[in-house]
């Protein structure tokens, strides 16, 4: 910036200078022209004192709207001129710009040798080999305009697939036998571009013919059938839909519905929080502890593929899933969320009084309430039941042997008294039977005895965990409804 | 550089049909020139050098001998001596331009013979000393004026019905069919006028040229008119017959249509008949005759087929058989794109009816006919205007040099 001293001056009202008196302000001729892209206005205000060259310079007008310069002739003028155009050999004069997507296929040549090597075949002479590769050629590869325009004299009549086979296969054949400068992969993939199959490509072709030679009447029905389809689909849709609404209305969340247990519920995880609050044992007193709220922890609605992270979240947490069985993808054996321990097997009518008097020799009460009925109780629940059961078969059986024992020594007894002799193989049979027998009530025993091992266990494990086996009742299904909490709050 | 304007080459198109030449710029929408392909000439001047009359002031201007010729006979230009001054009077008298300073296309049926093409190709090099030629197919060409690069052409025209399969702008010759349905039709409808009928008599089909005076008279009242005797001695055969078809397509022309639902003889009857003036002054207005004219095209009633063996095809017929000779899988492409065209194709509801007669044999037919009557009339015209304005297309002109170079055989080789 340029500011003159009389100009500091003439602002602070200081007097003149003698100096600056003495040379009177005279604008130059530098100053007090207008540098261009200011208006005349704001030039006025700033002053010769204002603009530097950079500051000009920023103000030029944006030259946007400048119109191009032709050689200052104004407009250009148009005129007719000969021109060649690119893809023409001779000299006629004409030119365009789209010459370059004037492109060809790939034309397959072959010499007389690699004929006789590769390309012989009996249905086609070599001059008619030849004029299809020409007419492809010169068609290219328009092969229902070829196959139109096909006309070799003498030659047997051809179909388009007769041409396309041949032209392809020999293009094949050349292309396999010639050294190759490429990678295998554009090598097959070339072969892959010139692959035809004749066969395919006529059943395909029979298909069409087939469909279009179908009668007025074949198309009505057929069109009637596919109405009639799609109306009995719509059936089976509607009922299916009416039935889960029955279901939903009825049984709630306990129809098992699927979309039903993800509006309740979620297939969310329990909450970190909650799950340290149910292994401390700690009791939230908040919440009331009905066994209606203890939610299966089982199948989850969704069946996705356990990530690692899951897998050891689950381990973690002790989260056992449960993949549903195979037969449940059907709604009609949809199994609902249940609690682990009603699925507790139910005994047939006869020998149920028969277990629960077996049962409650050693003890257990049946049907048994576990107070806790963790899997593992559960499963061994299930197996003492099992073994009670078969002890209480094999039982039945040994009864029955210990009876026909009896009568037949009975008998024998009475033949012996009789003074008949008895028959020595059948005494010899009875004898090992008994052996037999014997064998079996050992191991019934020592059945009965692993299984009262267990019913004692069970009960020790009962009276243990009392407290505790309620507590964590409570806890799961407190530790649920934060969870639900957490959603609604989410 | 600029590149706009780069595909202009100021081509000439020239379209010769059976009714009238057609001729005018490439990039053009409508032809500049319209000329009657039929032409007057006197016999007693002599051969070659008679004069011929031509245009607007040629055949239908009365004169004593005059004989009306057509260059065309089945299909197929039969004589080649009236087409220099045909294409000269539109070329030179009506557009004012020089063919030797033009590329020019002219068209050709589908079913065009080699020699009439080098004969052609022959014309234009030799007596119009054009710097380039190319002779195209009219039914490429109406496929490109309608934007299709394929396409089944139904081309109804002055004196031949065609079916063109087009494939990727390749006609395919096995499923080229062709009839002279028009002629039959325009028989028919020759047939119904000049046949007497409870209402009316024969109908006399004079020319406003041999009319001397006429006094206006009530609807179906015989007709009083007085001929001019002294042009009836001077009157040849062949203008008789020139005037007669002329009036019969006026005829045609104003009244005939075509039912597009099939022949119903109540529906015929329920619509509303058409009044027609003849040149002598006979009016009436005709009713369920005016569609039995247009439903020849459609259906020809069994007795009419015992009588005449050589009947041309009627169109449901042609459709059959060319679409039998194409490839099964070329068939819905086709069906997809048909393109109705020529000047026989404007009776009301004829597109219609076609459209119905299609859909009722084929699924997904869709039917391109032009509403506009100069687009459906000058179809082959306007795509060769197209064609000849591409700049891809400037490769494919058989120059002066390899006409001289190459001879005739560069027309087939090039014009495939």
């Amino acid at each position: 910036m340029n500011v003159r001293a009389a100009d500091l001056r003439s602002a602070l009202s200081l007097p003149a200078t003698a100096h600056s008196q003495s040379h009177p302000r005279k604008p130059t001729a530098q100053s007090s022209k207008k540098p261009e892209g200011i208006s005349r206005e704001l030039y006025a205000l700033i002053g010769p004192s204002a603009p530097s060259l950079s500051l000009a310079a920023n103000l030029a007008k944006p030259r946007l709207k400048q119109k191009p310069n032709f050689g200052g002739r104004g407009t250009t003028k148009w005129e007719w001129r000969p021109f060649r155009p690119p893809a023409r050999g001779d000299s006629l004069q004409l030119e365009y710009s789209f010459a370059k997507y004037d492109v060809r296929p790939a034309k397959y040549t072959y010499s007389d040798e690699e004929y006789s090597a590769l390309l012989e075949d009996n249905g086609w002479s070599k001059e008619e080999t030849d004029y299809l590769f020409d007419i492809t050629h010169e068609y290219d590869l328009r092969w229902y305009v070829i196959h139109d325009r096909y006309d070799f004299l003498g030659g047997p009549p051809r179909a388009i697939e007769d041409l396309k086979d041949r032209y392809y296969s020999c293009c094949r054949k050349l292309i396999r036998s010639r050294p190759w400068s490429g990678d295998e992969a554009t090598k097959s993939q070339l072969l892959n571009n010139y692959q035809f199959d004749k066969e395919r490509e006529k059943m395909r072709k029979n298909y069409i013919a087939s469909l279009e030679e179908r009668t007025q009447e074949e198309v009505a029905e057929e069109e009637a059938l596919f109405i009639e389809l799609k109306r009995l689909e719509q059936n089976e849709r509607r009922f299916r839909k009416e039935r889960d609404e029955l279901l939903r209305t009825l049984l709630g969340i306990e129809s098992g519905l699927p979309d039903i247990v993800a509006e309740e519920e979620g297939p969310v995880p329990l909450s970190a929080d909650s799950l340290k609050k149910k292994k401390k044992g700690t009791m939230d007193v908040d919440f009331p502890s009905t066994p209606t709220n203890v939610v299966s922890l089982g199948p989850p609605a969704t069946k996705r593929p356990q990530s690692a992270k899951a897998a050891v979240y689950d381990e973690k947490h002790c989260i056992m899933r449960v993949e549903p069985p195979a037969s449940a993808t059907t709604k009609t054996t949809h199994v609902p969320v249940h609690l682990r321990s009603l699925k507790l097997p139910n005994l047939k009518g006869t020998i149920a009084p028969k277990v629960t008097e077996a049962l409650a020799e050693v003890g257990v009460r049946y049907p048994p309430r576990l107070v806790m009925p963790t899997r593992e109780n559960c499963a061994k629940t299930e197996s003492l039941l099992d073994a009670t059961t078969a002890l209480i078969d094999i039982k039945k059986i040994v009864d029955r042997v210990d009876q026909d024992i009896r009568v037949l020594r009975a008998r024998l007894g009475l033949r012996e008294s009789a003074g008949t002799d008895g028959d020595v193989r059948e005494s010899m049979q009875m004898d090992i039977d008994e052996s037999k027998d014997g064998s079996t009530n050992k191991e019934g025993e020592v059945d009965g005895r692993a299984q009262s091992v267990v019913s004692t266990r069970s009960g020790r494990g009962r009276k243990q965990s009392r407290r505790s086996m309620s507590v964590s009742s409570i806890d799961t299904s407190a530790s649920t409804r934060t969870g639900t909490k957490r959603q609604k709050r989410g | 550089m600029v590149n706009y304007g780069g595909d202009e080459v100021s081509a000439l198109v020239v379209d010769i049909g059976s009714s009238s030449v057609r001729a005018g710029y490439a990039g053009d929408d409508t032809p500049k020139a319209v000329v009657s392909s039929y032409y007057g000439y006197k016999t007693t001047a002599g051969d070659s050098d008679a004069k011929l009359y031509l245009g607007q002031h040629g055949p239908s201007i009365w004169r004593e001998g005059m004989e009306i010729g057509n260059p065309w006979r089945d299909a197929l230009i039969f004589d080649f001596n009236p087409i220099p001054p045909l294409i000269s009077h539109a070329l030179s008298d009506i557009m004012h331009a020089n063919p030797s300073e033009h590329p020019i296309l002219v068209t050709e049926p589908a079913w065009n013979i080699a020699a009439n093409r080098e004969r052609m190709a022959e014309i234009m090099f030799e007596e119009f000393q054009v710097p380039a030629f190319y002779i195209a197919n009219t039914g490429v060409l109406n496929a490109f004026a309608a934007g299709k690069g394929s396409a089944l052409v139904i081309d109804v025209g002055h004196s031949v019905a065609s079916i063109t399969p087009v494939v990727d702008g390749f006609v395919l010759r096995k499923g080229l069919v062709y009839s002279a349905l028009p002629k039959l039709v325009h028989a028919h409808a020759k047939h119904v006028l000049t046949t007497p009928t409870p209402t009316r008599g024969s109908i006399d089909l004079y020319p406003h040229q041999l009319i001397a005076s006429k006094i206006p008279v009530e609807p179906s009242a015989s007709p009083r008119f007085a001929l001019r005797e002294d042009r009836l001695a001077g009157t040849t055969e062949s203008w008789r017959t020139w005037y007669e078809t002329r009036e019969v397509d006026e005829w045609i022309q104003t009244v005939a249509g075509v039912l597009d639902q099939g022949w119903n003889e109540q529906v015929a009857a329920a619509r509303p008949p058409r009044q027609y003036e003849f040149p002598t002054g006979f009016n009436t207005s005709f009713g369920p005759e005016r569609f039995q004219v247009g439903e020849e095209f459609f259906y020809h009633s069994p007795q009419l087929v015992a009588q005449n063996p050589n009947l041309p095809k009627n169109i449901p017929t042609l459709l059959s058989e060319s679409l039998r000779a194409c490839d099964p899988d070329l068939r819905q492409v086709l069906m997809g794109n048909v393109v109705l065209t020529g000047g026989g194709s404007l009776y009301t509801g004829f597109a219609d009816r076609l459209e119905n007669e299609l859909s009722r044999n084929f699924s997904h037919v869709k039917i391109h006919a032009p509403g506009n009557p100069i687009e459906r009339k000058y179809g082959a015209w306007l795509g060769g205007s197209i064609l000849a304005s591409l700049g891809t297309f400037h490769q494919l002109w058989i120059s002066r040099e390899e006409w001289q170079e190459h001879g005739k055989a560069i027309v087939g080789q090039r014009c495939k």
